[in-house]
């Protein structure tokens, strides 16, 4: 019941999808706005019938419907109810059906937002995002039916992966797909204003607020990852530079470029073709990290296995790589930027930071293809964490120190005197942290150049907000400190974002540079010690849960004056053949405790406790939260109501320069 | 305006040669040969360096010591066999007949030393299940068809 309806909801859809494609396209070349509303509710359409196959897919899951195999392979009768509902997604056809109703829900608004809309632009728009939702309903209905059927029902289903019952891994694929599917409009938005020919730059500005959002939820998405990594996997890190991890990294990396290129576009007619190919970029590499991942060319810890899905994805790849590239040599002269120069040093530090995000981005994408492009000539070579924190790692270093000086940067002739001028408070403050650091005995070259930058970071953004603040106030005796970042949310919600990327800085240096862990072996009674924290074993405990059995070991930890108790676990699942290991953690500001049991003897009277003491890790997840809430700070509108708003907007416009005074304002 | 030239030019090499020595050194440390162990067995040449060897753990003789985190087994290929001490934590997943990847370097008793194995069954197992059973389902469709 449940299969037949999905099957015939995502038939539908793709029936649906290609319709619309195919009516906006005509609506333009025959210039017939009536088509126009027809595709637009054909959008309407696709929402309703995808919608309706993930609703027969959640009805199969919570009625433990084993005669789908996707149920009988992701679910079983005991599996809590959240967990099921996470299964919609835990496997191939069911993610990409999520994805799929993503770009539905996408798809929807971007109908709902061309209400009113007439012309050439929008239709060509509409049409490519209805064709990016076809592609998908397609690979559902030919690659990856989710509503195949068993001739015979399982009387129970195997069960989700133990690795993927946990809170962030139920929130982590959704919000990757989130961004993912996001990064289909202003693909979209690109495409429409490069087929009409478009040579304004107005269209950029609708970009941004897709991209921001885009880039949010892939943010989370990837935070979330980590998150889960390192409280699951049990090896105490959360990046280990996977290539699903990689696949991830890649268009957050041209994402981020372009997030903050498109609005110089918008103010100043500057970076068009680097606006233009990271666009298409990001959305390409999008598709090319799921290609990866999901077509089992590439090696990885948590790779699907191969299947059809993955000639879908090349075919589709190659089809939107050569079409942009078409796209682009055929629109080569609508491209032509206005002069770099008149944007000063801030336009400088833009392109650097951007040819610094590319480069990270190439060098990701070829150590992740690497055993490919490798085992052409050779046997396959892997590269590994190493290569990626020695090459990469550097250049994000870089990255940051230019980041650092972000709120400092203006796009005035006399920019570089005033930087030289306005960077004196903050350096000095960076060298004196960096001599603090000597001191206290931190020699490591990387650790002290984090410590400079994240001192240069936080000064920069004080002093140019008291700085504003002092010349505001001078003006006018009302102006407090929450109005000025309130009339500029772009700007210090940039900042926040920043600030949110110092932190997960201070969170991965601290980690990677300054953990320590040991191994124990104890018997009940018997203590081990490790960093400030002393460890009593006292033995082993069987405990029974939900669907799986757990070995719990009861550790005593004395922390100073403090004392708690930590229960790191073995578990054993019912529908899983081995055991997993749970992480048992104390967390604070200044370090984690972690806590693995790594195997026992002697009947359970003797085991072997892994502890790591993780500095400063806490504050990736902190600074993510940051990262977090200035993204959100920057797609507020404005909070407080202006008062004498008209004699502000006589004097600003009547000002000598207004484009430059928006542009400081707004492009951060 | 020559001078501005003059100074890029600068600034990019400086930059690419930087670069050039981080990738360098990047390749210096990260590269690894991912083999299988039967290839591995016939190129001496990878003997004396470190490799990333993908086989299954043979069923005899695997001796786990979860407590000392040591374990030692033989890892298969096709038709060759190589003995492997791993030392570090035993992964939960691992059991005999699992499908691992070791990383580390033959030692000069011909025994591989590794100090990395990650199980390829546990991530998989579903996925491998999940592609036997629609498999199967293809098989009683060509059936019934014919």
């Amino acid at each position: 019941m449940n299969a037949d309806m999905g099957t015939l909801a995502l038939t539908v859809s793709m029936l649906i999808a290609g319709a619309a494609m195919v009516t906006a396209i005509a609506s333009w070349r025959m210039n017939r706005p009536g088509l126009f509303t027809a595709s637009r509710r054909l959008m309407y359409g696709f929402m309703v019938t995808v919608s309706l196959g993930v609703v027969a897919l959640l009805m199969a899951l919570m009625q433990n419907d084993f005669s789908v195999a996707y149920v009988a392979s992701y679910s079983e009768r005991a599996l809590p109810t959240g967990f099921k509902f996470a299964a919609l997604w835990a496997g191939q056809e069911g993610s990409l059906l999520l994805w799929a109703w993503l770009l539905a829900v996408i798809g929807m608004v971007v109908a709902i937002g061309q209400r009113k809309a007439t012309g050439a632009e929008p239709a060509v728009m509409l049409s490519a995002v209805a064709g990016v939702c076809a592609f998908f309903a397609a690979m559902l209905v030919f690659a990856a039916d989710p509503f195949k059927t068993l001739p015979t029902p399982a009387a129970d289903g195997h069960g989700l992966n133990p690795l993927l019952q946990h809170p962030s891994m139920i929130l982590h694929p959704p919000m990757l797909f989130i961004g993912y599917a996001g990064f289909t409009v202003p693909f979209a938005m690109l495409i429409g204003a490069m087929v009409t020919g478009r040579a304004d730059d107005a269209w950029v500005g609708a970009t941004r607020r897709w991209l921001l959002v885009s880039w949010l939820f892939l943010s989370i998405g990837i935070l979330l990852g980590a998150q889960w990594a390192y409280e699951e996997l049990g090896w105490g890190g959360y990046w280990a530079w996977d290539p699903v991890e990689n696949a991830s990294l890649l268009p957050w990396l041209t994402g981020t470029a372009v997030l903050h290129t498109i609005g110089m576009q918008r103010f100043a007619g500057v970076f068009k073709k680097t606006n233009a190919l990271l666009l298409a970029g990001t959305f390409i590499l999008c598709i090319f990290a799921t290609y990866l991942t999901r077509s089992g060319v590439i090696q990885s810890v948590h790779a699907f296995g191969e299947s059809l899905i993955g000639t879908f994805f090349l075919v589709f790849l190659l089809v939107t790589t050569l079409g942009s590239i078409a796209m682009m040599i055929w629109r080569w002269k609508l491209l032509k930027s206005a002069s770099l120069e008149k944007l000063g040093v801030k336009g400088q530090a833009f392109a650097m930071a951007v040819a610094l995000l590319v480069l990270m981005t190439i060098i990701t994408a070829v150590g992740t293809i690497f055993p490919l492009i490798s085992s052409v000539v050779t046997n396959p070579i892997n590269v590994g964490p190493e290569f990626y924190n020695t090459v990469v790692g550097p250049i994000g270093m870089l990255l940051l120190a230019v980041m650092a000086a972000g709120p400092l940067l203006r796009t005035e002739a006399d920019g570089g005197n005033r930087l030289r001028r306005s960077a004196r408070i903050p350096g000095i403050a960076a060298a004196i942290v960096v001599v603090v650091c000597i001191t206290l005995g931190i020699t490591i070259t990387w650790a002290l150049a984090a410590a400079a930058i994240t001192a240069f970071a936080v000064l920069a953004v004080l002093a140019d907000l008291l700085g504003r603040y002092r010349i505001e106030a001078g003006r006018d005796r009302s102006v407090t400190m929450l109005s000025i970042i309130d009339k500029a949310h772009f700007r210090y919600g940039g900042q926040l974002v920043h600030l949110g990327m110092i932190m997960i800085l201070v969170g991965v240096i601290g980690s990677s540079l300054f953990n320590h862990r040991d191994t124990f072996k104890l018997r009940a009674g018997q203590i081990g010690h490790i960093g400030r924290y002393t460890m009593k074993f006292n033995g082993l405990a069987e405990q029974r849960e939900g669907n799986f059995t757990a070995v719990q070991a009861h550790v005593d930890v004395f922390d100073g004056g403090r004392s708690y108790t930590l229960h790191p676990q073995m578990r054993f699942y019912d529908k899983a053949q081995d055991s997993h290991s749970e992480v048992a953690l104390h967390s604070t500001l200044g370090e984690d405790l972690y806590i693995t049991i790594a195997g026992w003897d002697d009947g359970g009277k003797l085991v072997a406790l892994q502890a790591i003491v993780n500095p400063l890790v806490g504050w990736i997840w902190i600074g993510g939260i940051t990262l977090v809430a200035g993204g959100v700070l920057s797609l507020l509108p404005r909070l407080i109501r202006q008062r004498k708003s008209a004699t502000e907007s006589a004097s600003s416009s009547g000002g000598a320069t207004p484009a430059p005074a928006k542009l400081a304002e707004v492009s951060r | 305006m020559r001078h501005a030239k003059a100074k890029i030019t600068v600034a990019a090499v400086v930059l690419a040669s930087a670069l050039g020595l981080l990738a360098y050194a990047g390749v210096q440390r990260g590269w690894v040969y991912y083999m299988e162990v039967d290839g591995f067995l016939a190129d001496a040449s990878m003997h004396t360096q470190r490799i990333r060897l993908n086989g299954h753990v043979d069923d005899q003789d695997v001796v786990v010591e979860s407590t000392d985190l040591k374990a030692s087994f033989d890892l298969l290929g096709e038709t060759g066999r190589v003995p492997v001490v791993y030392h570090g934590v035993i992964p939960a997943m691992f059991k005999p007949g699992c499908q691992v990847v070791v990383e580390g370097q033959l030692d000069e008793h011909g025994v591989f030393q590794a100090d990395s194995l990650m199980t390829k069954c546990a991530s998989k197992y579903q996925a491998d299940e999940h592609d036997r059973m629609l498999k199967q389902l293809n098989q009683v469709e060509q059936e019934s068809a014919s």
